[in-house]
Order: structure tokens, then sequence, then C-alpha cells
């Protein structure tokens, strides 16, 4: 990650500064085509990325059902972040499960496929085999993963027969009960998150060069030890994008949710928020904007933190 | 607002009377059919996109079989469907996008909505062809606020507890017997010594429930006030309000001990696996009996809570065909597959795969009981109310509502559930 910044950053320079230093080594065809290349994604991502975000971000101080032009749009100044926090006994419930989902990701999952990747990088008898089953869940789409475990997870599926009883109104109640689904739908998250999380470190391992490993295990480093203070800090670029695609991975939480029961009843996240009054029959952008700009505000925090962090580090 | 119900409620009474009458007079289909089949062989093909939300049960093998009809007839229908839940979830979106020429949709609330919107065509002219096909109900019921006509109505049911003739004859509980509410907390008891969940009770997709308020709420508070509450002239912490709940809190003890693991299929499911015996739901629910399960269906009004509102009102939602802002541009393909839809030769195909109510009144109705039982059911109901969903704000009734029942089915206090449920819809923007 730091190294990509590395390269793009003379890039970057010349390409503005132009004339004075690096005029010599950018030719007029040189400089349309870095022009183009970096000025094309910028216009797209401004386009597409920044402008409906700050859309968003302005809709969530209006009303507006959706339908028809912009003078259709009342606007209201904090009434709808009122309301939300004031009336929606859904929005306690969704940031309580959107933390739920960071927490578990980030104490269970995740080390969870660093420890598989460890393992496996140490090509076991059958590693293949491994590795293929492990990241599985990742090739089946969610909406088949929120079926197959459905099926488990039903008053009348495979794990209450396992427990003996799937008669409906005495079997356990895994995806009804409110204080239990959460946990039921973080298990099945994590099932496929760990897959997601041993491939990224797996690839990552695959690049660190073996002689620093045997040079510590001459030195006498415990495997422990060797893994904290010498693979950990090599992978650093991996560590990034682990962290980062855990949080983004929990806090954007969604899909689950809706094919289990369209995220109500103890599954709403802020995600499920965000569609219900933007994307569903009731258009309630307003709302809808609202929600979608805590989550934003949400998210920005613990990313930028973590990647100011690392880049001010790596560039030392 | 209040003009718009009213107007409603003495239409749809009428419609649902008529359809009855015609189903006594009953005229063997075929008429319509022929008279289309002349008018739409004299053009030539024409193409038209349909979007369709028939997606469960014997939906697919009827869309297959009408949409071949209409090939037939010079009719080529693109479909395009959608499952039944998403279509009505991304409704806003597709009839702002570039939806199919004609599209599957609802009498009511959420039509005169688009309408006012912008996002629908009218079909005066086609109505002046099908018009005499209906009675007034059904064409008030067609009408937007602007008088113009939108829907050509197909098909409608009514929502009743249903049950299988064969289980309550093995626990020896005689259906006509019961009554009033406390019948059917006996009956009930009956059932659960029999080892049997007396009501299966869904709520999975937080929609099922709402059948079941509605019913109760007309039984206990009569048609007006439901009509009231649903459109916001009522208070939601109107003492009337914890008067349902309390009636409802009754029926819990015999109701699915976990209605949020059940989703209306699952739940009418039950009832036919024999777990179950009865389950308060739309007639739709019969879709899912096989033929050989069928004729042991049957259904019964939800009985007297309040003497003075008897069993005057019933939830009978009708379903029919509107044409988008796209069928603007090919209007005379998409009024003549709105025809067909409306003509007997299609409620004849759709019969033929799963019996029904149909609009048109030359339909035939079919001459078994479970569907005669359905007309004699809307005939003998003064009141016709759509469904929660259908008679309120959709921003109500979908996030707002659904849970709020969820809450109240899982244990939750109807007092706090109640009063939220005022301030969230004091909360809501003006429509």
């Amino acid at each position: 990650m730091s190294s990509v910044l590395e390269e793009q950053a003379p890039l970057a320079v010349p390409a503005k500064k132009g004339k004075k230093k690096g005029s010599h080594n950018f030719s007029g065809s040189d400089r349309v085509t870095l022009g183009a290349f970096v000025g094309v994604p910028t216009i797209l991502h401004v386009l597409f990325v920044w402008v409906p975000a700050i859309c968003t971000i302005l809709l969530s101080f209006t009303f507006w059902d959706g339908i028809g032009g912009l003078k259709n749009i009342k606007w209201v100044g904090f009434t709808n972040y009122r309301q939300i926090f004031q009336l929606d006994d859904n929005l306690p419930i969704a940031i309580r499960n959107n933390i739920l989902w960071l927490a578990v990701f980030a104490l269970i999952a995740t080390p969870l496929g660093i420890l598989l990747a460890y393992y496996i990088d140490k090509n076991l008898k059958g590693t293949q085999l491994y590795q293929t089953s492990f990241y599985l869940p990742l090739v089946i789409s969610l909406a088949v993963t929120g079926i197959i475990w459905d099926n488990v997870f039903r008053t009348d599926g495979a794990l209450n027969a396992i427990f003996g009883d799937t008669n409906p109104d005495t079997a356990i109640s895994w995806i009804g009960d409110p204080h239990k689904n959460i946990w039921v739908v973080l298990f099945i998250a994590s099932w496929r998150h760990i897959g997601y999380i041993m491939l990224l470190y797996l690839a990552g391992m695959k690049s660190v060069d073996p002689s620093l490993r045997e040079a510590s295990a001459i030195d006498g480093a415990t495997e422990w030890y060797t893994f904290r203070r010498v693979i950990m800090p090599s992978l650093r670029p991996v560590n990034v994008i682990i962290v980062v695609v855990t949080i983004i991975e929990s806090l954007r939480a969604f899909d689950l949710v809706f094919i289990i029961n369209r995220g109500t009843n103890g599954l709403q996240t802020l995600g499920v928020l965000v569609y219900q009054n933007i994307q569903g029959e009731s258009t309630r952008i307003g709302w809808g904007s609202a929600y979608a700009t805590l989550l934003f505000l949400i998210c920005l925090g613990p990313i930028m933190v973590y990647l100011y962090q690392n880049f001010s580090k790596g560039n030392d | 607002m209040k003009e718009i119900i009213t107007e409603n409620e003495v239409s749809r009474r009428s419609v649902l009377k008529g359809a009855a009458a015609g189903a006594a007079a009953l005229t063997v289909g075929g008429v319509g059919a022929s008279t289309l089949g002349a008018s739409a062989a004299s053009a030539a093909t024409v193409n038209v996109s349909f979007g369709s939300n028939n997606s469960n049960g014997p939906g697919p093998e009827q869309d297959a079989a009408w949409t071949a009809a209409a090939k037939a007839e010079g009719i080529n229908v693109a479909l395009n469907v959608v499952d039944h839940n998403n279509f009505q979830n991304n409704i806003n979106s597709y009839l702002q996008g570039t939806p199919d020429n004609v599209f599957d949709w609802f009498s009511g609330y959420r039509m005169q909505f688009f309408a006012e919107k912008g996002l629908l065509t009218p079909i005066d002219d086609l109505w002046k062809k099908i018009g005499s096909n209906y009675t007034a109900g059904f064409t008030g019921a067609s009408t937007g606020l602007d008088g113009k006509k939108y829907l050509v109505p197909t098909d409608w049911y009514p929502w009743a507890i249903h049950y299988r003739k064969s289980v309550w004859k093995k626990a020896g509980v005689n259906p006509a017997s019961i009554k009033t509410i406390a019948d059917l907390i006996n009956a009930c008891k009956v059932f659960k010594s029999k080892g049997l969940v007396p009501i299966a009770q869904a709520d999975k997709g937080g929609w099922e429930a709402q059948g079941v308020f509605d019913i109760i709420n007309m039984r206990t508070n009569g048609f007006k006030f439901h009509m009231d509450l649903t459109a916001g002239r009522a208070s939601w912490t109107d003492p009337r309000v914890q008067k349902v709940f309390a009636a409802w809190k009754s029926l819990l003890p015999y109701s699915s001990a976990h209605p949020l693991d059940l989703g209306d299929q699952d739940a009418g499911k039950l009832v036919i696996q024999k777990k179950a015996a009865m389950i308060i739901m739309g007639s739709f629910t019969s879709g899912l009996y096989s033929k050989a399960d069928y004729p042991d269906l049957a259904l019964i009004p939800f009985p007297i809570i309040a003497a003075a509102n008897g069993t005057d009102s019933i939830d009978a939602p009708i379903d029919g065909v509107l044409a988008s802002t796209t069928a603007a541009s090919n209007l005379p393909a998409s009024e003549a597959l709105m025809e067909f839809i409306g003509s007997t030769k299609f409620s004849g195909i759709i019969q033929a795969i799963s019996p029904g109510l149909f609009a048109n009144k030359n339909s035939s109705v079919p001459s078994d009981p479970f569907i005669q039982s359905q007309v004699k059911l809307v005939n003998s109901t003064k009141h016709v109310a759509q469904f929660f969903d259908r008679d309120s704000r959709p921003d109500f009734a979908g996030p707002i509502f659904g849970p709020a029942l969820q809450k109240f089915l899982t244990g939750g206090d109807s007092k706090a559930i109640a009063s939220n449920l005022k301030a969230q819809w004091d909360a809501l923007p003006p429509a």
C-alpha cells in the first residue's frame, strides 16, 4: 500500500509543476496521456462518489418522497436527525448490530482467518483441500448463502432436527428470536469472512522471504515471536488491507440480514435502514439520507485513523 | 383524504356485491373472449412488455399459459417476472426508471398516489370498450382521484380463517359453532389438547400479522374506526387501539409460539401438513394446496368480538394491472394487452390452473365449494377494506407499523408500541 503511494508521488508532481523540473522527461503526448490517466479517474470519482455523497448529506436535511423534480424537496433542517434519534427504535438496534459485527469480525473472525492462513502456509498435507474448503463460502453468492443457512436455522430446519425437535412451537427459534438471531447471523457472516481473510493473508505470507523465517529460527525465536516480530511487520501492506476490509465489511452489513428477514426484528443494520427508507416502497428520502450520513461518519472515523497512522509511519 | 376513503368504502362494498351477484347469475365465460378474439385477430402482431409480480405458487405456470394465449392472438408479451416482495419494495424506482408497459399492481391508496404523481398512463379509451364488463364498484376502484381510469382489475380474494375440514372433524370441532371470539378460544383449547398449534401465525415478513390486526380492529371497533386509523384520522393512542391488542392477546396463547420464524407460506404449510388447525390469511393460501388436498380446504369468517359490529367487515384486496408511463408511446399494444388481461379468456386460463375470483362480471365462477364460500363470505359482508398496507401510507405501513407488530408478537408492551406509533405517525412528512 505504502509502495503504491511512493510510486504515485513522483508522477503527480511533474504532472502539476510541469515545466520547471520534469519538462524534459515528459513530451506533450506524455502529458496528455498522464493528464488523461489522472484526470479521467478524478472526474469520474468526483462525479460518482463525491457528488452523490454530498447530495445525500444535503438530502438528509429535507423532506422528499423521491418522486418528481427537485421543486418537491422541502428544507427541514435537523428534523430528520432529531426524529431518527428520538422516535426510531430501529436505530439503537442497528447501531448495536453494526458495532457487534465489527467486534466479532475484529476479535474472532479476522484472527481466525489469519491463524488458518498461518497454518496452511506451512504446507500441511492436503493444504490445497483446506484452502479450497475455507474459501468455498466466498464463491457462493450471498443469496444462496442465506438460503442454505435458512434451511439450517429454520424452526423445522437441520439444526433443530439434530436437537430432535422440529415442532414449530417448541423447537428452538433461531431466526425469529430477536435476542438470538444476531448471533446466528454473525456466525454465518464469520463463516464467510474467515475464508476471505485467510486468502488475503495467505497471499501476503507467500511473499515473505523464507530466509527471514529461517534466520529467526536459527536465532532461537519461538514460533509466536517470529510471527509477531518478523512476519507481521513484513506484511504491513496486507495488514492495512485486512483492517480496512474488516471494518468496511462489518459496517456495510446488509445483504445477509436482508435475505434472512429483510433486516427486521433484531437484525436491523444501518444499511438496512438506509435501504428501507430510500429504496423500499416507502420513499422517505430524508430519513434514509440521515441514516446514510450517520453510516458515512461512522465509517470515516476508524478508517481515517488507521490509514493516517499507517501511512505516516510508512513514510518515515 | 377523508372523501377518498369514504368514497372507496362505498365503492368497494358495491364492487364485491356486484361480483357476487355475477357469480350467482353465472353465465359461464366465453362471451367476452369471443368479442376480444375478433378485435385482436384483426390487428397485426404487437409487442408489449409486462412486469409480473406473480412469482409464487402457481404464478409461473399461469404466466406461461396466458402469455402463450396472448401470443396466439397477436400480442407478443415480453414477460419480466420479479419476486413478489421485491417487486413491491422496488415499485417507486421501477416506475421512475423504464418500467414495463403494463404491470401488476393493486387498487387502493397506492394506485391513486402513483396516478397523482404522473407515474401512470390513464386508459379511459380502453375503459369505454371494457367498462360494461365491470360493476360500478370495480369501476370506482379503478378510478384515480382525477376521475380518470387507471386500473384493469383482474382478481380479488377475501381474508378469513382458513382450515382443513378433515382436521376440524377429527378434533370434533364444528366450524358452524364458531360465532364469537369466546367460541374460537374454546375451539383453540380443543385443538391444543389434541397436540395441534391452534392458529398458525406468520410474521417473518412483517406484513402477515397486519391482516390479523385489521380483522380484530374491524370486529372490535368497527369499520369506520379502522379506516380512520389507517388514514391517520384517528389516533394510535386512542383507548380503542388498546382494546384491539387486548383481544389479540387473548388469542396469542393459541397462536404459533415463534411467528417471526414463519413466512406466510411456512405458516400455510403447517395447516396443510395438519400441524396447525387454522390460519388467518388471504384465500391465496389455497395456491399452496395440492389437487388432492384442495377439496379439504374451507374458510369461516373471523368471529364476532363486539356484538354491534357483528361480522360486517373484511379485508378483500383487489389486484389488477396498470399502464406505466412507457405505455404512452406503445399505447395500442398496451391497451390490447390490458384488454386481454381483463377478458374472460384470461380468467378462464388462470382458473384452469388455480381457481379464484375475477372482477370481470362475465368470468365464470368455479363451482367448487371453497370458491363459493369466498363469494358467500363477501356477500354477507357490509364493508370491505383493502389491507393495512394498501389502506395506509406506505412509509408508515412498511417500515413503522410492520416492525411494531413484530414487537407486539415478541412480547412488547402494547401501550409503549401504540404511543410510539402515534409519535411516528405525527412525524411523517406531509404526503
